[in-house]
C-alpha cells in the first residue's frame, strides 16, 4: 500500500460517473474578504470532489480558510470565482439535503432536546407527529434515550453535541458538511460520538466532508484526506486512506501501523512549525 | 446567581441520621436563603422607620417638613377607610397597565420588525434617538390638548414613556442574535419569516423582559405626570393635592401606595417571564 500523495482533485470531472452526478464538485473556487476596502484573499483557487458514500477530511493550518470554504459550499457566502455544483447542478441559495454542523452546538436554549432535533423537519413542514417520532428515534439511536425532554442547559457538552448531530441527521441529508464538530469535546467522548456518526453515515450511504485540526481524526474517519496550504489557500495534497475493510471501527483503526504512517506524512505536509 | 453561592456552602451543622434527598436539601437551602434576604430587608426597613419616627416627634417642625411614619400610617388608614386609596390606586393602576401594555406592544413590534430590514433600521435610527431624548414631561401639555383631561391622556403619557425604551431593547435583542444560529436556520432551509419566528423572537425574549421590567416604572411615572398636569383622581392627583396643601405625610402615604403598585406590577412581569421562559428556571 502506498502512502504517497495522490494527484490533485480532477476538476471538470463533474458530470457523470456511472450515470449519476457526483454529490459535490468544486471547481476553481476563489473567495476573499473585504477588509476596510481591501480584498484579503482567503481561498486562492480550490477544486475538490465528493463522491457518493465517501468521507473526505480537510485539514489545513489554522486560519487558512476552512470555515470560509464550508460556508461558501453551502451557499452562505458567495464565491468570487469558480463553480460549485451539487448533484451536477449549480444552486442559488442553500443546497437541498445538506446537513451542516459546527463546533458550537448552536442548540436553542428555549427548545428541549426533542424540539431542537425537530427544528429542520418543522421548517420543512413535516407533520408534527411524524417529526416527533423520527426525532425521538434519532435521539434514541444516538444514545439520548430519556433525555428528549431536557433543555440544553441541563445536558453535558457531549450530549449537546449528540443532540446537534441528531438535529442534522434527522433531516436525512445526502451530504454532511462538518466544521470541527467535536473539537470542544474530551478525547473519549469525541471518539465515541465519532464512531456512532461514522457508522450512521456509512450505513445510510451518505457523503461527508469533515474539517478538522486533528490529523488522527482525519485519517481514522476519512477515505480521503485533503491538505490545504496556508492562506490564500489551495489544495496542497490529497491522500487516499486505505486501512482495510472495517472503517466504521474508528477506535481499533488507530492500532494499524499504516495509520501512524499516514499521520506522519500529513503532519509533515501541514508544516505547522513554520508560521 | 446568588443561589449558587448559597447552595455551594456545605451545611455541617445538620445532625447525621435523617438524610434528606439532595433535591430537598437544595430546595431547603434556597428557601432559607430567600428567608434570610427578606428578614434582612425587613430589618433595614424597620431601622429606617424607627430613626425617622424618633427624629420627627409629633408637633415638631421636623414632623411638618418630613412627615413621620406614624402620621403616614394614619393617613394610609384614613385613605383606606374613606375609599380614596383604592379608587386612586385603581385609576392610576389602570392607566399604567394600559400604557405599559400599549407602549410595550407597539415598541416591541416595531423594534423586532426593524430586524427585517437593515435599510429601514438605518433610516429610522436617528429619528428614534431624537424621540428618545425628548423629556416626556415636556409633551404633557400637548398630550392634554390632544387627548383631553380624562383617562386617554394619562394612558397616552404612559405609552409615550414606554414605547421608545421597548423599541430599543427589543431591537437590540433582535440584532444580537448569533450569526451562526442564523446560518444554521438557513442551512435547514428556513425562510426569513421562519428565522424571525423560530429564532429571532424567542432569542430576544430575555432582552424584551429586561425592557418590560424597566418600563413598569416608566409607565407609572408617565401616568402620574399626566395626573399632575390635570386630573380629578388617581395617585398623582392625590400627591399633587396633598403637596399643594402642605400635608406632607399624606404625600408620603400616596407615594407608599405608588411604590406598592410598582412592586406588584414588577412581580407580575417576573411571574409571566418565568411562565414564558421555562427553560431559564432550570438553568
Ligand atoms: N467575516 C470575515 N471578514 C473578514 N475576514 C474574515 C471573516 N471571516 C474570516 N475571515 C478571515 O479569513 C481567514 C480564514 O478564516 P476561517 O475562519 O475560514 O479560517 P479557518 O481555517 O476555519 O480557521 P480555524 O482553523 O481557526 O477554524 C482568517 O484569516 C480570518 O481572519
Ligand atoms: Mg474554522
Amino acid at each position: 500500500m502506498s502512502v504517497e500523495a495522490a494527484t490533485h482533485a480532477r476538476p471538470g470531472q463533474g458530470e457523470a460517473v456511472n450515470g449519476t452526478a457526483l454529490p459535490l464538485v468544486v471547481e476553481h473556487v476563489a473567495k476573499g474578504y473585504d477588509l476596510n476596502g481591501q480584498v484579503v484573499p482567503v481561498i486562492a483557487d480550490l477544486s475538490l470532489t465528493l463522491r457518493k458514500g465517501e468521507i473526505v477530511s480537510i485539514v489545513g493550518p489554522s486560519g487558512c480558510g476552512k470555515t470560509t470554504l464550508l460556508n461558501t459550499l453551502c451557499g452562505l457566502l458567495a464565491p468570487d470565482a469558480g463553480r460549485i455544483r451539487w448533484h451536477g447542478r449549480q444552486v442559488v441559495g442553500q443546497p437541498q439535503n445538506v446537513g451542516y454542523m459546527l463546533q458550537k452546538d448552536l442548540l436553542f436554549p428555549w427548545r428541549t432536546a426533542l424540539a431542537n432535533t425537530m427544528l429542520g423537519l418543522e421548517i420543512r413542514g413535516v407533520p408534527a407527529a411524524e417529526a416527533e417520532d423520527r426525532s425521538r428515534a434519532m435521539l434514541d439511536q444516538l444514545g439520548l434515550h430519556g433525555f428528549a425532554d431536557h433543555y440544553p442547559a441541563t445536558l453535558s457538552g457531549g450530549m449537546r453535541q449528540r443532540v446537534a448531530l441528531a438535529r442534522t441527521l434527522v433531516n436525512d441529508p445526502d451530504v454532511l458538511l462538518l466544521d470541527e464538530p467535536f473539537a470542544a469535546l474530551d478525547f473519549q467522548t469525541k471518539l465515541l460520538i465519532e464512531s456512532d456518526m461514522v457508522s450512521l453515515v456509512r450505513k445510510g450511504g451518505r457523503s461527508m466532508l469533515l474539517i478538522t485540526h486533528d490529523i488522527e481524526e482525519a485519517v481514522s474517519i476519512a477515505d480521503r484526506v485533503i491538505v490545504l496550504t496556508r492562506r490564500p489557500t489551495a489544495v496542497k495534497a490529497t491522500y487516499e486512506i486505505e486501512l482495510g475493510s472495517d472503517r466504521a471501527d474508528v477506535i481499533s483503526l488507530r492500532e494499524n501501523p499504516d495509520f501512524s504512517r499516514y499521520v506522519r506524512r500529513i503532519w509533515a505536509d501541514l508544516d505547522v512549525a513554520i508560521q | 446567581m446568588t443561589t449558587d453561592i448559597e447552595t455551594s456552602m456545605v451545611d455541617a451543622s445538620k445532625p447525621a441520621g435523617s438524610v434528606p434527598s439532595p433535591v430537598a436539601r437544595a430546595k431547603w437551602k434556597r428557601a432559607r436563603f430567600g428567608i434570610a434576604v427578606l428578614a434582612t430587608q425587613a430589618l433595614v426597613l424597620a431601622a429606617l422607620l424607627v430613626v425617622w419616627e424618633r427624629a420627627t416627634p409629633k408637633g415638631s417642625p421636623a414632623a411638618f417638613m418630613f412627615g413621620s411614619p406614624s402620621a403616614i400610617a394614619g393617613f394610609l388608614v384614613q385613605m383606606a377607610q374613606d375609599g380614596s386609596l383604592w379608587r386612586d390606586a385603581a385609576v392610576t393602576g389602570t392607566e399604567t397597565l394600559l400604557g405599559f401594555f400599549m407602549g410595550n406592544l407597539v415598541g416591541t413590534l416595531l423594534g423586532l420588525s426593524l430586524w427585517y430590514s437593515r435599510f429601514v433600521s438605518r433610516v429610522v435610527e436617528p429619528f428614534v434617538i431624537a424621540l428618545g431624548s425628548i423629556p416626556i414631561i415636556a409633551l404633557a401639555p400637548i398630550v392634554i390638548i390632544w387627548f383631553g383631561t380624562g383617562l386617554v391622556s394619562k394612558v397616552a403619557m404612559s405609552t409615550l414613556s414606554v414605547v421608545i425604551v421597548a423599541l430599543v431593547t427589543s431591537y437590540k435583542g433582535a440584532v444580537g442574535v448569533d450569526g451562526d444560529q442564523i446560518y444554521l436556520m438557513k442551512t435547514l432551509g428556513a425562510s426569513k419569516f421562519q428565522i424571525f419566528r423560530k429564532l429571532v423572537i424567542p432569542a430576544s425574549l430575555t432582552d424584551i423582559f429586561a425592557g418590560l421590567k424597566l418600563t413598569v416604572g416608566f409607565a407609572l411615572i408617565g401616568a402620574i405626570v399626566g395626573e399632575f398636569m390635570s386630573s380629578s383622581e388617581g395617585l398623582g392627583h392625590a400627591i399633587f393635592k396633598a403637596g399643594s396643601l402642605y400635608i406632607i405625610p399624606k404625600v408620603f402615604a400616596a407615594l407608599v401606595v405608588t411604590i406598592v403598585l410598582a412592586l406588584v406590577l414588577t412581580w407580575l412581569v417576573g411571574k409571566i417571564e418565568r411562565l414564558l421562559m421555562p427553560w431559564r428556571r432550570r438553568a
